[in-house]
């Protein structure tokens, strides 16, 4: 009987220490998700898109960064799109089994988890030193490298779920094995492969670490990325660390739009990924 | 098209067929590779990059506690000492709250809250860095210094144990308060991930565990647990390696000094923390050395991902 | 011919009333608010083998799963009535649900072996009751999976995984671990649906060799099996007992019209 209570009382207090910690772990999430609320509403205001990153002390917003973290984002998701999904179909449809598909697999894992700040330290050495200076283009190439085996993974992924009997149905009709993929596979596949491209946005679109040495930052707005380019996190780095409170206002209020676009583009992908599953 | 010549299927036929097809494969190889090209390209530019560090210090560049511009003498045990400390500390912390929730989610919380709770958490965890970075810049180290560090430092003999371990300067800007915020940022990623892991445990195991009279505990820790236990592990080692590589989320409030930390409220600095605050500033043997940091990074992330994989891709449901 | 709105009249013809182990009186049951059972009332006899057949969603298997409560384990599922265990009602907040799943032990469709060694699994449910010594549990281990047929196939890699089993020897494994913590009834859940004719068989010779300690009920939908097995048989349909009585006698000589039917292969 003693035994019997014993193990009760244990259960119990089991139940209760999971029970508090999910409730404290989830009450430090919500008060990070407060602050930056809170902090970030602050700062959001027309001039957040109307003005360029301001002196100390002085009025400003943040249109330069923001068109520049869109323009590198965009250029980088075309770098990781077309890689991307050329070597996931590579490795899911013609030599994923083979060797070589096991090493490029891997490696891809590899890049995958790597440390962002590596990769900008890779660009700055192959792309910053030969061309002379820090450069839009630079940081676009960073996150580039930084989606792409997110891409390459999701449509390797998304790809091997397509059943065998549609790669046999087009083979069967006569078609070559590029006509299969493109019009069969790919198209069966689009909502899928679109999720993954989603879910490499939304890595990229908060990276900092990578743009520090790449893209640099740059006080106005600037449409030419061969000079040094802003951005959202590049913009928000140097304005948390700063004494001003202007800056570290308008820190929280880029952190805040960083935060809903990563959030509505996750949330679009998962949205999309579902409407696939229930078809 | 003959069923013959699909079987041979040499370049030839297929450019026959189809002039797109061998254009086709070639890219989706030459992309594949281009995969290879960036890792070996990673790896030289850091070899390259560092190298003049590296001969000029020898392996006493991975010993030594000593980080001077000025004198031009470069160590990374610093700041491989304040990685691993955080990386470890976070992991510590986060681990066993991570296990909590997931159990918690899959277990014990009704199935109208667990799902919201569970998307809420999945969302969380693509949150960027930077932002757990600045709420512990601005919002927890103030509240630590003030309400956890003040106290100590006022009652505790600074030359007892405790005092020698908690002594520092009360700014919240230490390696402690690093690894807590750090430990925020990986919590979401794994308890979903352990999340998935429990869901994917068949339902009988557990109806069988409970039909012989197990408590709930019991089925968790002795049958739920060990099943999933290589899985579990795996996803430890990549939460260990994120947190390794963390850039923006320690930079903010590590307070980046190179001392050898000396008490747990000690400021540190970190491999990527280094290079992130001195790389635009640096020149010469410095670049070199913090370049040097980056190989020593990859190096230590490299082996942790390589063992992860492995765990991962041997688990067997 | 609509069968949904025929209402059955049941037949049962219950075992001596001392012999009786195990009754459920007037049982419902509810998925949410979709009721599965209907005022089952079946009574057990005690060391023997009682079979459940019926066609699939008859609610055989869900009325086996109300004798240890299994049900617990997911919210909105609730059942209403009685079920006696040696006299005590068991449905009601007030039982002890882990000391009732001791003395009603359970072995499911399929095998369900704990990531553990074979040794581990055996002895993992009697650690959960009683400090033993080494001799004292290698004792257990080995009578238990004696008892289950198992002994002379793997008393040489007892510290090899459960999982490395064939699914027959799984199965084995499990009525073992199901039996170490001496249960007085147990519970299979269509335990051979997923072995081949083989190990069913040595399946059925450990259940025949059982039924002498332990009462045993079976869900089957396999008429042979249960006309081979089983002291009684009942018949479900719809959520309820058409028929109940010794098996020969329901077999041979069915009461009811529906019985008949499904017996002879008329429809399930």
């Amino acid at each position: 009987m003693d035994r019997a209570l014993r193990r009760k009382l244990l259960n119990q207090a089991f139940v209760v220490v999971c029970t508090g910690a999910a409730l404290i772990a989830l009450a430090a999430l919500a008060l990070i998700m407060f602050s930056l609320f809170t902090k970030g509403m602050g700062g959001v205001d027309v001039m957040l898109f109307t003005a360029d990153t301001p002196a100390p002390d002085s009025p400003g917003g943040l249109r330069n960064a923001i068109v520049g973290s869109i323009m590198m984002c965009s250029v980088a998701m075309l770098i990781a799109v077309v890689i991307g999904v050329l070597a996931g179909t590579w490795l899911a449809e013609i030599g994923g089994s083979s060797p070589y598909g096991h090493v490029v697999r891997f490696l891809n894992d590899v890049l995958l988890s790597a440390p962002s700040i590596l990769i900008g330290l890779f660009v700055y050495w192959w792309v910053v030193v030969p061309m002379g200076g820090f450069s839009g283009w630079a940081g676009a190439i960073a996150l580039g490298i930084l989606a792409t085996p997110i891409v390459t993974r999701t449509t390797e992924d998304i790809l091997n779920l397509q059943p065998n009997a549609l790669r046999e149905a087009g083979m069967a009709l006569g078609a070559s094995q590029w006509v299969t993929v493109k019009s069969i596979i790919w198209r069966a596949a689009g909502a899928g492969m679109l999720t993954g491209g989603l879910l490499g946005f939304a890595r990229i679109s908060g990276e900092t670490a990578p743009l520090l040495f790449t893209a640099l930052n740059n006080q106005f707005l600037s449409f030419d990325m061969s000079k040094p380019f802003a951005s959202l996190p590049g913009a928000i780095y140097p304005f948390a660390m700063s004494p001003y409170d202007t800056w570290n206002t308008l820190a929280w209020a880029g952190a805040l739009l960083i935060t809903l676009a990563v959030l509505g583009v996750n949330i679009l992908g998962r949205w999309l990924a579902r409407d696939k599953d229930h078809k | 098209m003959s069923l013959q010549s699909a079987r041979q299927s040499s370049f030839l036929a297929r450019f026959l067929a189809d002039p797109a097809d061998p254009i086709f494969r070639s890219l989706a190889f030459a992309a594949a590779t281009m995969l290879l090209v960036t890792l070996g390209g990673l790896i030289i530019a850091l070899i390259i990059g560092g190298w003049p560090a590296l001969s000029k210090f020898g392996l006493s560049f991975l010993f030594t506690n000593s980080w001077n511009p000025v004198t031009e003498v470069y160590g990374a045990a610093g700041p491989i000492v304040g990685t691993l400390i955080t990386a470890l500390l976070s992991l510590a912390i986060a681990l066993p709250i991570a296990v909590c929730v997931s159990v918690f989610l899959t277990q014990y919380c009704p199935k109208v809250i667990a799902q919201p709770i569970s998307t809420a958490i999945e969302l969380l965890a693509g949150i960027p860095s930077i932002v757990y970075g600045m709420w512990g810049l601005f919002v927890f180290a103030p509240w630590f210094a003030k309400t956890v560090q003040l106290p100590i430092l006022t009652n505790l003999d600074p030359e007892s144990f405790w005092g020698k371990l908690l002594s520092g300067v009360p700014n919240g800007a230490n390696i402690f308060t690093a690894s807590i915020v750090l430990a925020i940022m990986i919590l979401p990623y794994m308890a979903a991930v352990f999340r998935e892991l429990f869901r994917s445990i068949p339902p009988h195991v557990r109806e069988a565990a409970f039909g012989l009279g197990c408590t709930s505990f019991e089925v968790v820790g002795s049958v739920l647990i060990p099943y999933v236990k290589k899985g579990m592990i795996g996803v430890v080692m990549l939460g260990f390696g994120r947190a390794l590589g963390e850039t923006m989320a320690v930079t903010f409030i590590i307070g980046n000094s190179h001392r050898f930390p000396d008490s747990l409220f000690a400021s540190g600095s970190t491999l990527a923390s280094t290079i992130a605050n001195e790389f635009n500033e640096a020149q010469g043997l410095h670049l070199a050395s913090l370049i040097g940091l980056g190989l020593v990074l990859f190096l230590i992330t490299f082996i942790v991902l390589a063992i992860a994989r492995t765990l991962l891709s041997s688990q067997r449901y | 011919m609509s069968d949904t709105e025929t209402e059955f009249k049941s037949v049962i013809t219950p075992p001596p009333g001392d012999q009786i182990v195990l009754e459920t009186r007037k049982l419902n049951f509810f998925y949410g608010t979709h009721q599965s059972l209907f005022d089952v009332s079946i009574p057990v006899k005690r060391n023997g083998i009682t079979a459940l057949i019926g066609p699939s969603g008859c609610g055989k298997s869900t009325l086996l799963r109300t004798m240890n409560r299994m049900y617990d384990l997911y919210p909105g599922q609730r059942a209403e009535g009685e079920i006696l265990i040696d006299g005590e009602n068991i449905v009601g907040s007030k039982v002890d649900v882990t000391a009732l799943r001791a003395k009603v032990g359970m072995v499911f469709q399929k095998p369900t072996p704990f990531p553990m060694s074979i040794y581990d699994n055996v002895a993992f449910g009697v650690k959960l009751y009683h400090k033993k010594s080494k001799s004292e549990m290698d004792e257990v281990v080995e009578t238990s999976l004696r008892r289950a047929a198992l002994w002379d196939e793997v008393k040489d890699k007892l510290n090899k995984s459960g999982l490395s089993l064939s699914g027959g020897q799984q199965q084995r494994l499990c009525v073992a671990r199901g039996i170490a913590v001496q249960p007085e009834i147990l519970l299979l859940d269509e335990p051979a649906s997923a072995l081949d004719p083989v190990s069913t068989a040595k399946l059925e010779d450990t259940l025949e060799e059982l039924k002498r300690d332990i009462t045993i009920i079976i869900v089957t939908h396999n008429l042979q099996q249960a006309a081979r097995l089983s002291d009684y048989t009942g018949f479900m349909y719809l959520g309820k007992l058409i028929e109940f009585g010794p098996t020969e006698t329901l077999f041979v000589n069915p009461k009811c019209e529906k019985t008949s039917d499904y017996i002879g292969g008329r429809f399930g």
